[in-house]
């Protein structure tokens, strides 16, 4: 009889308080066990995208161009020294940046928005925030064609190396994970979450290199004085994605791509699953009270 | 598979008042600040409880008195704060049934959804698909987005799928209402049916003359305690009584407060 489901058959719920370690392989099983659950809540949000919109999906591609052409507007405007290829140095950046933002804050309303399911099915939430982080891996992947498409205005800059994307993006799919999770459960308890992250994501982005690389942030006043405020920046894991993707896309203002830092980008792995599985026991703790709350 | 379909032992739900409205990081701060500590509140306590397969338990009693909670305990969506529930067999998860999964989408994937949202296997959805598409006669509507529908129609389609996955343990808040009469006759039949097909069906309800007519046993919740278990004219009975009792408190209290009666009467 319960060959059929992936729920549980026969089920004991008592008070009590798993270890941790038995959180995060619960997380692990959840997720393993819903796998299918999560890939029809990545197509509903990618139809939905594509259905309600005038140009349907097509804003895939020109959502990135068009952040690009703003970025590029503003800072052609107020810089003080010209970086070369600037269009490319950019898109490097906020491809990964789009997929982060979207993935966070879809995420942080993940659970909230589901407030009728979560009282009416017992499910795994945890499905619903990885959703909403693989759901972000679509768009990322469109983003892929305009990235192409600006490749071809400098071709100089074109190398095999483009192929690392996948490595890099592994990586920042952890990390994103990582936060999703915690947003998505934290937000539960504090609705007006979403607009700290909103900020914050903001904040976050131009604390970032994405409109300027950290080789950049050496030549601020402010960093030369003090040479720490340069190493706190390169410890962003952000910093660490940005770079390693312009690396591979761009290279640098005087060489072309080069392969990407493997040392910080293994170091930014094994934190990410480390705060993962921070995010999973978090999430775990706080699930049991998600009906109550909603 | 055991002789029961359901136990619950000294069964407790506690609810911190601190998170069971709405929070903002705001109001948690002031909060800790001014060292406002929260008191807990039992939803539920000391609820002992047996279904057994082929019975129709009807849970009945005031509003906020806790049925809810019980099923959603018993549903495995809220987690005992004391006690332990154990449960043999497939729950079908859907307790209100007016919800739907996603409004964007049309009632067939909703379907779909629905299937992977209670863990069945795709291709058993898929199998059971053609049956709910039927029974939830929707016409063409099935092919609509949900935003389109009516409660009614909404409340079909969730009954539909409830009942279809062919569940050993039914789960039912307050849905013997929804529909028209026709659709209220056919869903009346279906559960009947479950009982027959010895389910253990466990459904939360005004309808007295339901309780009275098809149920076996019967549960009176007052105040997240078991005031009453037994006969189902039995427990109706009382529970008429201690509704009238309590009205009849309301209003001398109003009374004496000075309002006119009649009104608190009507609003009871």
């Amino acid at each position: 009889m319960s060959a059929r489901t992936e729920a549980p058959a026969t089920f004991v719920a008592a008070a009590s308080t798993p270890s941790p370690l038995a959180l995060v392989i619960e997380a692990i099983r959840d997720v393993a066990s819903r796998r299918r659950l999560v890939r029809y809540l990545v197509e509903a949000e990618v139809r939905k995208r594509g259905v309600n919109t005038l140009l349907g999906n097509l804003w895939w591609i020109l959502d990135p161009l068009l952040l690009m052409a703003v970025y590029v507007v503003l800072v052609t405007v107020i810089r003080t020294r010209a970086i070369p290829d600037y269009p490319l140095f950019v898109f490097a950046a906020v491809l990964p940046w789009k997929w982060f933002t979207a993935a966070v804050t879809d995420a942080t309303s993940s659970v909230v928005g589901q407030h009728r399911l979560v009282k009416q099915i017992a499910f795994p939430k945890i499905v619903l925030p990885v959703a909403a982080t693989t759901a972000g891996v679509v768009g990322f992947i469109f983003g892929l064609v305009p990235l192409m498409g600006i490749m071809l205005f400098y071709l100089d800059r074109l190398s095999p190396l483009i192929l690392l994307i996948p490595v890099i993006a592994a990586v920042q799919y952890v990390f994103t994970l990582a936060v999703a999770v915690l947003v998505a459960a934290a937000n539960v308890f504090f609705r007006d979450l979403g607009n700290v992250v909103r900020h914050l994501l903001r904040l976050w982005f131009y604390l970032s290199p994405g409109l300027y690389s950290l080789t950049h942030l050496q030549e601020i006043g402010l960093v030369r004085e003090n040479p720490w405020v340069a190493s706190v920046a390169a410890l962003n894991p952000v910093a660490v994605l940005f770079e390693s993707y312009r690396r591979v896309i761009y290279g640098t203002e005087q060489t072309g791509p080069m392969p990407p830092d493997w040392l910080a980008l293994a170091v930014l792995l094994v934190a990410s699953l480390g705060l993962l599985a921070f995010s999973s026991v978090i999430f775990k703790r706080l699930e049991r009270d998600f009906a109550k709350v909603l | 598979m055991s002789d029961f379909a359901i136990l619950a032992e000294n069964l407790g739900v506690q609810y911190s008042l601190r998170f069971h409205r709405k929070q903002s990081v705001q109001r948690t701060i002031s909060r800790w600040l001014t060292r406002d500590v929260a008191e807990p509140f039992w939803a539920l306590r000391h609820v002992n409880l047996r279904v057994t397969h082929g019975e129709s338990l009807a849970v009945i009693g005031p509003n906020g008195a806790g049925k809810s909670t019980l099923l959603q305990v018993l549903a495995g969506i809220i987690s005992p704060s004391e006690g332990r529930v154990e449960s043999h067999g497939q729950i079908s998860g859907l307790l209100t049934l007016g919800a739907g999964f996603d409004v964007d989408l049309t009632g067939r994937e909703n379907i779909l959804l629905a299937g992977a949202f209670l863990g069945l296997d795709d291709r058993v959805t898929r199998e059971l698909l053609p049956g709910i598409v039927e029974y939830a006669d929707l016409g063409k509507f099935i092919d609509a987005p949900l935003k389109t529908y009516s409660s009614g129609m909404r409340a079909r389609l969730g009954f539909a799928i409830a009942t279809s996955v062919d569940p050993d343990i039914l789960l039912l808040d307050e849905v013997l209402a929804t529909g028209d009469a026709t659709f209220r006759a056919k869903s009346k039949a279906r559960v009947l049916q479950l009982v027959e097909d010895a389910k253990a069906v466990v459904l939360v309800t005004h309808d007295m003359n339901w309780v009275k007519e098809y149920c076996n046993r019967a549960l009176l919740i007052e105040n997240g305690r078991v005031v009453m278990e037994g006969e189902p004219d039995e427990v109706v009975d009382t529970h008429r009584r201690n509704t009238e009792a309590a009205r009849k408190r309301k209003m001398a209290e109003a009374k004496a407060a000075g309002l006119a009666p009649e009104i608190v009467g009507k609003r009871r």
